[in-house]
């Protein structure tokens, strides 16, 4: 089964991040994740939304994938900083420690706007899917 | 940034932290106000004065210019904006509910923080989204929103009052910390860049990042509901993005 997607690109700014933390709260009503899966997709993705250091452009886009098993989170573009953060260990801000404790998987792309982190957490099989 | 038959930013900086000079700090701080005018009006429509806001934005561009190193190759506006924004932020976060939320989603907000511990307790799991809803009696849609509106409630501060959600003090639970725990505590937790939290905060993001407890297992560890746990967690994260990053934004 291909992965479905959803993309929704906002305002770089504070009050538009909760429409992206809605969204996710959506999807995962429909994945019947928990409430602490929930929390954890939804912290992950301000940790990297709220830092104005990564900020390329006046608009971010959120890409959420879902496949059997599993979903994807991907945000950008983001500024090279991000990579920089990565792989810091034990910085004040840790940022890689903090995702790798969220999700379950973290990687980080580029292309020609900038970088994108993608993040993936698996999940049970969503309300409707075959073999729920 | 010049201003025509003026300085650059840049030579008022330099007269500044170099020379002392006091009238050219003065200078940038009123040709930076602008910027902090613009910053804070994206604030003003969460029931703050906008003239407050400025004054607070004021305060982060004026810790911007004293803490700015000359020996970076950024703007100065480039290194102001997040501090000047993190100042702002701050001052909501102090504010508790930092956006009007209707008494009934705060009220469901409340209510949706005891049956997640209860269900945690009954379930044996963190329960979902449809599990909540059907226990406080309501479509899954209003949990998401009061979920949500939950996100304007900033963690109680250390001085609140015990018995927020009926809960003890928190100060007097984390005391209570097992032993197994403080002997675990290793150099993170110690690690300047946490500097900025007070001891409640470093503990708790301690158990969930160094320790790898989960939200739930922090609540109870600690005596606390798991949204006042998230809570704290997140506000632990906001102070360390708005303290530690534009510290060393010049150097990135």
């Amino acid at each position: 089964m291909s992965a479905d997607a959803i993309t929704l690109s906002i305002p770089r700014e504070q009050p538009y991040y909760g429409v992206a933390r809605l969204v996710v709260g959506g999807l995962a009503a429909r994945l019947d994740l928990s409430y602490e899966q929930l929390e954890d997709l939804q912290l992950a993705l301000a940790s990297v939304l709220e830092r104005e250091g990564y900020r390329v452009g006046d608009e971010v886009t959120i890409r959420l994938l879902v496949e059997p098993g599993r979903v994807g989170l991907e945000v950008g573009p983001l500024d090279a900083r991000v990579e920089d953060d990565l792989g810091r260990e034990h910085d004040g801000v840790f940022l890689g420690r903090l995702l790798e404790t969220l999700v379950d998987d973290v990687s980080l792309g580029k292309d020609r706007d900038g970088h994108w982190l993608r993040l993936e957490k698996r999940v049970p099989k969503a309300r409707g899917e075959p073999g729920s | 940034m010049t201003v025509a038959g003026g300085r650059s930013d840049r030579e008022l900086l330099v007269a500044y932290r170099e020379g002392g000079d006091d009238e050219a700090r003065e200078l940038l701080i009123e040709r930076h106000l602008p910027l902090v005018r613009s910053l804070a009006r994206r604030y003003a429509n969460r029931g703050e004065p906008l003239d407050d806001l400025v004054q607070v934005g004021s305060i982060g561009l004026i810790k911007a210019i004293d803490r700015f190193d000359l020996e970076r190759g950024v703007e100065l506006t480039t290194y102001a904006t997040p501090t000047i924004i993190g100042e702002i932020k701050r001052y909501f976060r102090d504010k508790g509910w930092s956006v009007r939320v209707p008494r009934g989603l705060q009220e469901l907000s409340l209510r949706l923080s005891q049956l997640v511990d209860e269900l945690t307790v009954q379930l044996e799991r963190s329960p979902t989204i449809a599990e909540l809803a059907e226990a406080a009696d309501v479509e899954e849609e209003e949990v998401l929103e009061a979920l949500e509106s939950g996100q304007a409630y900033s963690a109680a501060s250390l001085s609140t009052p015990a018995g927020e959600e009926g809960e003890p003090d928190p100060l007097e639970a984390i005391g209570e910390l097992e032993h197994e725990y403080v002997v675990s505590e290793d150099r993170a937790i110690l690690e300047p860049g946490l500097a900025v939290l007070d001891e409640r905060e470093r503990r708790i993001i301690h158990l969930r990042f160094w320790v790898g407890l989960t939200q739930s297992q922090i609540a109870q560890r600690v005596g606390i509901s798991q949204m006042h746990v998230s809570r704290l967690i997140r506000r632990a994260l906001e102070k360390l993005r708005d303290e530690v990053a534009p510290a060393r934004r010049p150097g990135a």
